[in-house]
């Protein structure tokens, strides 16, 4: 008797888990079919124009890496909702491991509708994830070589345009005298006389080596061969002006400014907006950090001197995606969010007011810059700017895992400028691998 | 009849949790082994490439495994030792008859119960921020100063807070075993005039030998495996002296989308720590006595 109540039992847990089982066999079943109307849809807009209107979905996920906006971006997305009835919900992050969650969640078939990337290696590598926004009615109005193409498509919608390289305080550096490393490593060696620190770093990888590496590789000729010949072993640093110069400025840093692995970007901002740091390697993305002191002095921006290089690093650091697995109604729900925020009153309101962000589209106009966004906006203007080869053409992920450690040993040990360079050069060989 | 249903309650029991066990563990181990012999970045819809054992050769040549699997094992050798002996320590002060002793067992448990990232922030504020400017202020600065700055002392500092995280929860495990000592032993050894040592070494050990077997193993399989507090309080650095095995492969398979290759790591990784812990296990279960 007791044994027949168990078996029972025992049956109940089967078929418990044979529902759950069979669950899975179904949605992945839905998930085919979603691939195969999308492959379907794809071909079709290649040949036809007269596709079949598509019902936009009523709520989108929103999942993006800019954690400066992400209260605002919400406050749109109520908006957005209070106009169009259409939700969307906006996914938070702490910001460091964005790219593996965005992975993780693609991979699950979980994937956000609308989500960012950096363009560059980051998108190359999700290219496959990418759905095709070239339909987009203000992609045409994109300023020259900042939306994101594959293939003569246009896949990603940038953001805002961002700069960065020397912020420095006006009143204890003249930017007119910075014109070669020698000035540099002279106005460094003066700053600490007078008991000031020169120019700081942060500890935070971008901050500590990615962003100041990435002048060097921006000054070269052709920055995309110049970072294949060094991954193959065709050229090094040490050999190149550019980088013996940066290696130059880096011993003059660690010779007279704190170590800036003692330093992180709160305590790099703080010490400028308060005078005890004359400059500090950041971009226009910093001033928001400068928002609760009474700044007294008036800032601006300047490119680091090597080789005499006046130009500062501005591109675009992030661009909106649209997840190309979604269905057919939530990808479209995504192209008219992007739409809205770039298009209507509102939406270009949140961009320019509440981001804070440059505009990227010819159409439309800011007036309310910041500070240091302002000084972007000039030195866009002048022509002063390089790019950003860091996220163009580097190898995926190698500034954390490989430059570093190079970094931080130059840091807590004596290696010399040419050492420092032999192991970057060893380190991008690696990372290319 | 009886037999039959002892048998059915027996699966009632053990089937969920083999099933729970089956498809979060076994299943996705032995999928990934088949990923250790492709080339790919880990996303669904881009290519995997067959490349065979060619992911397990290139592991003897890669020098940053190499370092990073030496200093893991010169990590667990140190933290074992400190962990085993500060929480047998622990355990003898607590069970003694020590006025304070619940308080002090409370206490001593208390670092286990906070998360290893939070653990590992508290530290790394301490190690540099207090350590400098205790140094600037008291002049000592051959102790004082930014040990996580420091190669050497990093890995020190990674040691210090490995042991003050597990020592506590080691301890409880010793407690238990001193505790299941009956009292006529070590009163009868007390009375044949045996000291505080010639107790411990002679009547103690040997009858808490299981509970060695348990915290070993532990300490072993944890310390090998440590990920949190690592990344919480020196995240590898200064210049990789402190990157353990689980980071080594996290950073491989997440940072740098080798799925396949980080993959291998882990299985050699796998491998590495199932034989050593059953080598520890086998030699200490010898040494286990019955009553």
């Amino acid at each position: 008797m007791k044994m027949k109540k168990m078996l029972s039992v025992l049956l109940g847990i089967m078929l418990i888990a044979s529902m759950i089982l069979t669950g899975c066999k179904t949605k992945e079943t839905n998930n085919n079919k979603d691939e195969e109307t999308k492959t379907a849809t794809e071909t079709g807009t290649e040949t036809a124009t007269e596709e079949p209107v598509v019902e936009s979905a009523k709520k989108i996920v929103v999942f993006q890496s800019k954690v400066e906006i992400i209260d605002q971006l919400e406050a749109a997305a109520a908006e957005y909702k209070a106009e169009t009835g259409v939700e969307v919900e906006v996914w938070g992050t702490t910001g460091d491991d964005y790219l593996q969650q965005l992975k993780l969640k693609l991979n699950n078939n979980e994937g956000p509708t609308v989500f960012s990337l950096a363009p560059g290696s980051e998108s190359d590598e999700l290219a496959a994830y990418l759905a095709d926004l070239s339909d987009v009615s203000f992609v045409g109005d994109i300023a020259a070589n900042m939306a994101d193409e594959s293939e003569g498509k246009v896949v990603g919608i940038p953001y805002t345009v961002e700069g960065f390289g020397v912020v420095y305080n006006k009143d204890l550096i003249d930017a007119s005298k910075m014109t070669s490393t020698e000035a540099f490593a002279t106005m460094l060696k003066d700053q600490k006389a007078a008991g000031i620190n020169g120019f700081s770093l942060s500890q935070e990888s971008y901050f500590l080596i990615g962003h100041i590496l990435n002048t060097p590789f921006a000054l070269q000729a052709d920055a995309k061969t110049y970072v294949e010949d060094l991954i193959a072993g065709k050229v090094k640093m040490q050999d190149t002006k550019e980088f013996v110069e940066f290696a130059q400025v880096m011993e003059a840093v660690r010779e007279n400014t704190q170590n800036p692995l003692e330093v992180n970007y709160d305590k790099e901002t703080g010490d400028f907006a308060t005078g005890k740091s004359a400059s500090i390697h950041q971009g226009n993305w910093a001033y928001g950090m400068f928002k609760d002191y009474n700044v007294g002095f008036e800032m601006g921006m300047m490119g680091l001197p090597l080789n005499g290089n006046q130009s500062i690093a501005v591109s675009v650091p992030t661009c909106w995606y649209v997840n190309s697995q979604a269905s057919e109604a939530e990808i479209q729900a995504g192209k008219e969010f992007l739409e809205w925020m770039y298009t209507s009153k509102t939406g270009q309101r949140y961009l320019t007011e509440e981001f804070g962000f440059i505009p990227v589209l010819t159409t439309m106009v800011s007036t309310s810059l910041d500070p240091l966004s302002q000084e972007v906006a000039r030195l866009t203007a002048e022509g002063k700017t390089i790019g950003w080869p860091m996220n163009a053409y580097w190898p995926a992920g190698i500034v954390d895992v490989y430059l570093v450690p190079v970094a931080q040993e130059f840091f807590t040990t004596d290696m010399t400028g040419e050492e420092f360079l032999a192991a970057l050069t060893d380190a991008f060989v690696q990372a290319g691998k | 009849m009886k037999k039959k249903a002892n048998i059915a309650w027996y699966l009632l029991f053990v089937l969920p949790l083999v099933l729970i066990f089956t498809t979060v563990v076994i299943i996705p181990f032995i999928i990934g082994i088949g990923y250790s012999f492709f080339e790919w970045d880990g996303m669904r819809l881009n290519e995997k490439i067959f490349i065979g054992f060619d992911n397990f050769a290139k592991l003897l040549t890669d020098a940053n495994f190499l370092t990073s699997a030496g200093k893991t094992i010169l990590f667990t050798l140190f933290a074992i030792v400190a962990i085993n002996i500060l929480g047998l320590a622990f355990a003898l002060i607590v069970t003694s008859k020590l006025k304070v002793r619940n308080v002090a067992r409370t206490m001593l448990f208390m670092p286990y119960l906070i998360g290893g990232l939070i653990l590992g922030y508290v530290w790394k504020f301490i190690f540099s921020d207090v350590f400098s400017s205790l140094g600037e202020s008291t002049g000592i600065t051959g102790v004082f100063f930014n040990w996580l700055l420091n190669s050497k002392f990093a890995l020190v500092a990674l040691i210090i807070v490995a042991t003050w995280q597990m020592a506590g929860y080691i301890m409880i495990i010793y407690i238990t075993g001193i505790q299941g000592i009956p009292e006529e032993v070590t009163e009868a050894a007390k009375v044949d005039g045996a000291g505080f040592w010639q107790t411990l070494l002679k009547i103690k050990f040997p009858l808490i030998m299981p509970s060695f077997t348990i915290c070993l193993f532990l300490t072993v399989s944890n310390c090998f495996k440590i990920y949190d507090v690592n990344l919480a309080l020196t995240a590898g650095g200064p210049a990789r002296s402190t990157e353990m095995f689980a980071m080594n492969i996290y950073n491989e398979i997440f940072s740098l989308s080798n799925y396949g290759y980080g993959q291998a790591k882990a299985i050699v990784f796998f491998i590495v720590v199932a034989i050593i812990t059953l080598i520890q296990v086998s030699i200490t279960k010898k040494k286990e006595v019955v009553m």
